[in-house]
């Protein structure tokens, strides 16, 4: 049996743009069973808090246009990046990790504060190991 | 496949994934491929123009034999083979 390739997603971004295109690539990876390991960094890991998940209050490119980047999403019938998270997840190996520093920066101390999701809680060393052995590596 | 050939095929399982845009129709196909057994086959339906070079592409990688397309009004049928 072949072995899948891997992908590693450092999600720095945690706006309702970025993480909708990044659930678009796990998406398209997950088709590959790709084995994919996702670092949420800084921004990213206030969407990961409980309660934030559903938050759609920014958008990093282009903030004034909200109103029609949330209409495009529901004309076109585009999922939640919730929902593109937990397909991936349910289609391939996703780990989803939350860089420590980043959880502490939103009140996430422990894994109980971030949404079922989110896998386990680790340091910077972790990604950028995961970084060099990927055979794809994003940062969004 | 001529367009006869795709026609005439009897199909094993149809997914229709008119209603999502991408990334949805491959997202579909994926999860449909599961449940359908080696060697038959299956069609999806899609509105969503980047699905016609994504399940060829997906199949090439999957080992999966696509068999062609059929073109509608206002969607595409694809066809494959579960390899």
């Amino acid at each position: 049996m072949e072995e899948n390739k891997k992908m590693c997603m450092a999600l720095f971004s945690g706006s309702i743009d970025k993480l909708t295109g990044a659930g678009v690539v796990l998406s398209g990876a997950a088709a590959d069973d790709m084995d994919i390991e996702v670092y949420v960094l800084l921004m990213g890991a206030r969407a990961f808090i409980k309660g934030n998940e559903n938050k759609m209050d920014g958008l990093s490119e282009y903030p004034e246009l909200i109103d029609e980047f949330q209409a495009s999403l529901k004309r076109l019938n585009v999922s939640t990046w919730v929902e593109f998270f937990t397909m991936a997840k349910e289609l391939t190996n996703v780990k989803i990790k939350i860089c420590g520093l980043a959880g502490k920066m939103w009140g996430g101390e422990k894994l109980e504060d971030f949404i079922g999701l989110a896998d386990d809680i680790v340091g910077i060393g972790e990604y950028i190991t995961a970084a060099q052995e990927a055979d794809v590596h994003l940062f969004i | 496949m001529t367009t006869e050939e795709l026609q005439a095929l009897t199909v094993n399982k149809s997914v229709d994934a008119r209603g999502t845009a991408c990334p949805g129709p491959l997202l579909a196909a994926k999860k449909a491929i599961g449940e359908i057994n080696s060697g038959d086959i299956m069609e999806i339906l899609s509105a969503d123009e980047g699905t016609k070079r994504d399940i060829p592409k997906w199949c090439q990688k999957k080992k999966h034999e696509f068999l062609g397309i059929l073109e509608e009004d206002s969607y595409t049928k694809l066809y494959l083979k579960k390899g």
